[in-house]
């Protein structure tokens, strides 16, 4: 029989968990220096663009958001992987949740701040991007408060926030631990930003209710930051946008996408910092399943959008219809068919099928589906505009976007790699028994 | 001064914290430190919280300021909207609903940090015991003329040491 951590003594959980804080192995070393060669490149990718202007990308007239919205999109969807997917565990008191949810809220904190960069990058002059601020200035403008790019502002800015309070509450009592033995560096950190925090029945009372508290409010704040980012392009009246069901559509995308980045993420963990007995089958199976739930409903409504779509037979909405199925963009979207729905219905449909590693590949296979979904929901668009006199050439991004998309990912990694070198990925104190669990 | 007596056993120590309070201590007497939360029945050691109301005041608070905010700005420089009202809920509804929510959630932050003493002005002098793996201690605040008795009752209790620390 398989122990469970619980279980275990809580010297040894500690040991465990503290571990791969301390020390770096050659793996973990040429892992950083790879993914920060890839962020400096984006960087000087973005430094070329920035001093030649956006003429160095593929964008160009009808298709003015190309690489960069859908990077946007596709990060904001990542992020709700961690504190959606946290929430619903913690205020449904889902047990096996205590591994999971730290690496889970990492992800997203770390997806919003990639994510919120790619407006910047789309700006061309980034250097302006505080005039979405609205601040008093000499000639009395504010910024458009009805503009959904402000609703974005809105949006992330209290996501981000809500993101890294959420982070931190549960992080406290760890840290507080980690300064009682560390290097003199460590201590210093780890006592600044744990805040005097003594261990009382007072602070332990708050902190629990702080936390169902927050869990309750990031729930309707997640949803609300996808539906905003749906709303940038179900507000315009451009064909296959202008849809109702394009905010729910964004969500079951986006905590789709999340929970396979989280399921990527707790595998990579697993195997690099030698954490099996924590991060168990049983976490897997059950995010799996969930993974499996959330394939069907992406189909679901991608289904039900091209159905009335082509039901309704309108020649704008059409024309961009055919680019998906048969045109310029079918092999993008049969991929990304393959990817989102038959991939996961097989793998993760079949019990016997089932495994850690197959949840892997389904996850990098759902990844890669939903970055093209994306895609197919940008570009086809913007290329087939409602008057005829608009089309352009087909857009193809340049090295500076593939650079600069290549950097998110990198910068992922790299974030993620010295988060893990900074603070236990899972959460100790919540692995001891509550006296409630135990009656 | 404070008295500081470690204990194994949930019994014990909830045992000892009724025993307390039926000679006169109060919660605000009384701390418990451990590694892990510990969670007593109703009516042991409660702390009452006005964590959630001070959430909604700061939902309400943070989305009033920023939708009056809103109007301001939009009156302070008016757009021609072609005969549609230059100021609209529904056009910045957006807006209204995530500065609300931000309320909420800084506001669950600050309280958080207030109500569990982080931030507050805390008596140095209180002892901080540090917490074997396994155990809890509970921390007591009373008078010298109360402390033998306390202690007493404490090791009665099944505390498995009872430290005297500080000056009253």
């Amino acid at each position: 029989m398989a122990i469970t951590p619980e279980l275990l003594p809580y010297s040894k959980i500690r040991e465990d968990l503290f571990r791969p804080l301390s020390g770096a192995s050659a793996t973990y070393i040429l892992c950083v220096l790879a993914a920060l060669a890839v962020v400096v490149t984006g960087g000087v990718a973005w430094g070329i663009q920035i001093h030649d202007g956006m003429g160095v990308t593929g964008l160009q007239r009808p298709v003015f958001w190309g690489f960069y919205i859908v990077n946007f999109v596709f990060w904001i969807g990542i992020s709700h992987a961690g504190t959606l997917i946290s929430a619903i565990l913690r205020l449904t008191d889902a047990g096996w949740r205590k591994p999971v949810t730290r690496a889970a809220e990492a992800i997203t904190v770390f997806a919003l701040m990639i994510g919120g960069m790619f407006p910047i990058i789309h700006l061309g002059r980034s250097w302006l991007f505080y005039w979405l601020i609205p601040y008093p200035n000499e000639r009395l403008l504010w910024p458009n408060f009805r503009s959904p790019l402000l609703w974005d502002l809105t949006a992330i800015l209290t996501y981000v926030t809500g993101s890294v309070i959420y982070l931190y509450l549960p992080l406290i009592p760890d840290m507080a631990q980690l300064a009682e033995h560390n290097t003199p560096w460590r201590r210093v950190l780890y006592r600044t930003l744990s805040l005097g925090w003594t261990g009382s029945d007072r602070e332990w009372h708050t902190l629990e209710r702080a936390m169902k508290l927050m869990a309750c409010i990031i729930l309707p704040i997640a949803v609300s930051v996808h539906t905003v980012v749906a709303w940038d392009f179900s507000m315009a009246i451009a064909p296959m946008w202008h849809s109702t069901i394009f905010g729910p559509y964004f969500v079951v995308g986006a905590i789709f996408s999340g929970i396979a980045a989280l399921l990527l993420v707790m595998g990579s963990l697993r195997k690099l910092l030698h954490l099996e007995l924590y991060l168990t089958r049983h976490h897997f199976n059950n995010l799996s399943k969930l993974l499996l739930l959330m394939s069907l409903l992406w189909f679901y409504f991608t289904f039900a959008e091209h159905l009335t779509v082509w039901y309704g037979n309108e020649p704008s909405e059409m024309a961009v219809f055919r680019t998906h199925v048969t045109g310029a963009f079918a092999p993008y979207f049969w991929f990304m068919v393959v990817c989102n729905f038959v991939i996961p219905l097989v793998l993760m449909g079949i019990r016997r099928l089932r495994t850690i590693t197959s949840a892997m590949i389904t996850s990098v296979g759902v990844l890669m589906g939903m970055w093209l979904e994306r895609y197919i929901i940008v570009v086809p668009t913007l290329g087939n505009p409602r008057l005829p006199a608009a089309a352009g050439t087909l857009y193809g991004p340049t090295w500076i976007e593939i650079a600069i998309t290549a950097a998110t990912f990198a910068a992922m990694i790299l974030l993620y790699l010295l988060f893990s070198k900074l603070f236990p990925i899972i959460a100790v104190w919540e692995f001891k028994p509550h006296p409630a669990e135990e009656d | 001064m404070y008295l500081v007596a470690e204990f194994r056993e949930m019994e014990s120590i909830v045992r000892a914290i009724q025993r307390l309070k039926e000679v006169g201590m109060t919660a605000a007497d009384l701390d418990v430190f451990s590694n892990e939360p510990v969670e007593f029945y109703r009516g042991v050691l409660d702390r009452p919280s006005r964590m959630s109301v001070v959430a909604v005041t700061g939902a309400i608070a943070n989305g009033s300021l920023m939708t009056g905010f809103v109007y301001f700005a939009q009156h302070n420089y008016a757009l021609n909207t072609g005969g549609m009202p230059v100021f609209s809920l529904w056009g910045t509804g957006v807006i209204t609903y995530e500065m609300t929510m931000l309320g909420a959630v800084l506001s669950t932050f600050g309280w958080f940090l207030w109500e569990s003493g982080l931030i507050r002005k805390r008596d140095k002098s209180a002892p901080v015991p540090a917490v074997p793996p396994g155990s809890m201690c509970l921390r007591v605040r009373c008078t010298d003329e109360q402390a033998p008795g306390a202690a007493e009752l404490l090791e009665r209790s099944g505390a498995l040491g009872v430290e005297r620390k500080g000056a009253s």
